[in-house]
């Protein structure tokens, strides 16, 4: 009876999730035979016209994401060797508790400071550079890059954390200093599970939705002629996320190509977030085991 | 140099960790400053007038009150499953594995596309329109990873010898589920619960497609076509139109309250997570 029901009920969770898969992958069919690759890899959102192409969406994703990463990654990891190597451990866990606090804020809380100050700070401070308003990938990847600050200062900690004490204290015997031995000794023995650090944290940016719907403008078909270029970020874009949970959602339900369409750009951020965190999760496994 | 060198990597160090603690610090402080004047009594009692401008948030805490309760209640008996599966019915390493990374997997699923799932499955397929209900389904799946978690590793963490005694009783290995394993671990369901419901709280894009509106609803009494209000849809709808002072202040006062809640569920998970964490590694 007991194992029926563990079976049952982890069957259900089986189930539902394959169902889940399936339903992004069906329900997207339509727009990949109206679209073909075209989907994927064009510069067109036009609804009314039944022309989707993703790329500028894409794009978007990207850029956020990468640049919250640039962000969060160097401070995250500087406060992890903070806590893990300079801290006391009851100090270290009152400033883990903390960080974790950080963590748990609501997107919307952080979308709100986002709308009411980051927008007019990136406004004003990047005056020079004539913006159209404070509504730019740049203001959502700086959000983004305090959302994740936590998730990389967590998982770095811990990933330091696991090297073993007597590494320190072997490096410290020979004559390193305590940076040394940080740097050159733990940090190094460390790197698969910072880079695992960088890869959830990753996954996390690319999926957040509501606190980047909130500041990043959400201009269609905003795509820059060159991927690489910095203006381009004070530009108002569209990411995967800020287009799943827009209005167009309802809209576009009861229309095969352009629910596609919508389903589809879910079907491609569940790709991209899933890579990132299997990637990241078979990083954190110890090589050997 | 080596000294300096020593010196400045701590101060460097220190610095990254002193700016992460002062952007929690900062963002508590805006918040408590802009959103504590509107805290009263009314403001949890009433319900909201004038598009937001006036009266309080009562339907929205209640609202999402009875979503949280609602995914609470539909993950934990899939969570102990799933634990349960882990560590007692499945035999193989391989199969173990494949469990535990698929719970991760889940885990890094952004949280709108189960709001999509949701709005295909139970809005449209099922015609239940906007539901509490569905809401707390889809928050269920959305907090599922957290809670099973918790579970294993607090079953994990129960001593072998406890398990040989039942065993050594002659229990079966159900007996041995429901008179030891269960009853000790259910602090890790408790743990795991909060700080997925933590999440789940604050959570907007699971819910707009599925279970709230914005204004106009109290306690449903159906599943079809009863939505609730909630907490951070109000905040959501209002941020993008922040302009009347008087929602200005309701606004902060809602996020102030949705922050209290969400503090106050990772705050409750702590004493015993703590124990866990600290046990696993150096234990």
């Amino acid at each position: 009876m007991t194992k029926t029901l563990s079976w049952i009920f982890s069957l259900l969770a089986v189930a539902t999730m394959g169902l889940l898969l399936a339903i992004f992958i069906w329900q997207s069919v339509p727009v990949w035979k109206h679209e073909g690759w075209g989907y994927l890899l064009e510069k067109k959102w036009y609804f009314r016209q039944h022309e989707f192409g993703v790329l500028p969406m894409v794009y978007g994703t990207l850029v956020v994401s990468f640049i919250a990463l640039v962000l969060a990654v160097p401070v995250g990891w500087g406060a992890a060797i903070f806590t893990s190597e300079y801290l006391p451990r009851r100090l270290r866990m009152a400033v883990k508790v903390l960080i974790e606090l950080l963590a748990g804020v609501p997107g919307v809380i952080y979308g709100l400071l986002g709308i009411l100050l980051l927008r007019d700070w990136v406004y004003d401070g990047f005056e020079k550079f004539e913006p159209l308003s404070g509504d730019t990938l740049l203001t959502a990847g700086i959000l983004l890059a305090v959302m994740i600050l936590p998730t990389v200062v967590t998982l770095s900690d811990d990933a330091l954390r696991s090297i073993p004490s007597a590494q320190r204290l072997a490096a410290r015997g020979l004559g390193l200093t305590r940076a040394e031995s940080i740097l050159f000794i733990v940090v190094p023995q460390a790197r698969r599970g910072l880079g695992a650090s960088v890869l959830l944290a990753l996954g996390r940016a690319m999926g957040e939705t509501t606190a980047v719907f909130l500041v990043v403008g959400r201009q269609d078909n905003n795509l820059p002629d060159n991927w690489f270029s910095l203006r381009a970020w004070l530009d108002s874009g569209q990411t995967i996320t800020s287009k799943l949970v827009s209005s167009e959602t309802n809209i576009a339900y009861g229309d095969a190509i352009h629910w596609g369409a919508i389903v589809g750009l879910g079907l491609i951020l569940l790709v991209m977030t899933g890579a990132a965190t299997l990637l990241g999760t078979a990083f954190t496994r110890k090589p050997h085991a | 140099m080596r000294k300096f060198l020593d010196a400045a990597t701590a101060l460097v160090a220190f610095a990254c960790a002193l700016l992460a603690l002062a952007l929690l610090g900062g963002l508590v402080y805006v918040i408590v400053q802009k959103g504590g004047p509107a805290i009263s009594w009314g403001f949890f009692t009433e319900q909201i007038r004038l598009v937001g401008a006036a009266g309080g948030i009562f339907w929205n805490l209640i609202g999402t009150l009875i979503l949280l309760l609602t995914a609470f209640l539909a993950s934990a008996p899939i969570a102990i499953a799933l634990a349960l599966m882990e560590r007692v019915w499945l035999k193989g390493e391989t199969s173990r594995r494949i469990l535990t990374t698929g719970l991760y997997a889940i885990n890094g699923v952004p949280s709108i596309v189960f709001g999509i799932f949701g709005f295909i499955v139970l809005v449209q397929w099922c015609g239940w329109g906007k539901s509490w209900l569905a809401g707390g389904l889809i928050l269920a799946m959305v907090i599922l990873p957290t809670v099973t978690v918790a579970l294993m590793e607090r079953l994990k963490a129960i001593p072998a010898k406890y398990v040989e005694a039942a065993a050594g009783l002659g229990l079966s290995r159900a007996q041995i589920i429901w008179a030891v394993l269960l009853p000790q671990s259910w602090g890790g369901l408790i743990t795991g619960s909060l700080l997925g419901l933590a999440r789940a709280a604050g959570e907007v894009a699971p819910i707009m497609f599925t279970a709230t509106i914005f204004a106009g609803a109290t306690m449903p009494h159906a599943i079809k076509e009863s939505p609730v209000l909630s907490l951070p849809y109000h905040i959501f709808i209002l941020a993008q139109d922040s302009f009347d002072p008087g929602v200005g202040s309701k606004l902060w006062g809602s996020a102030l309250v949705l922050l209290g809640l969400v503090f106050s569920l990772s705050l409750a998970a702590l004493p015993t997570r703590l124990r866990i964490h600290e046990e696993a590694h150096h234990g």
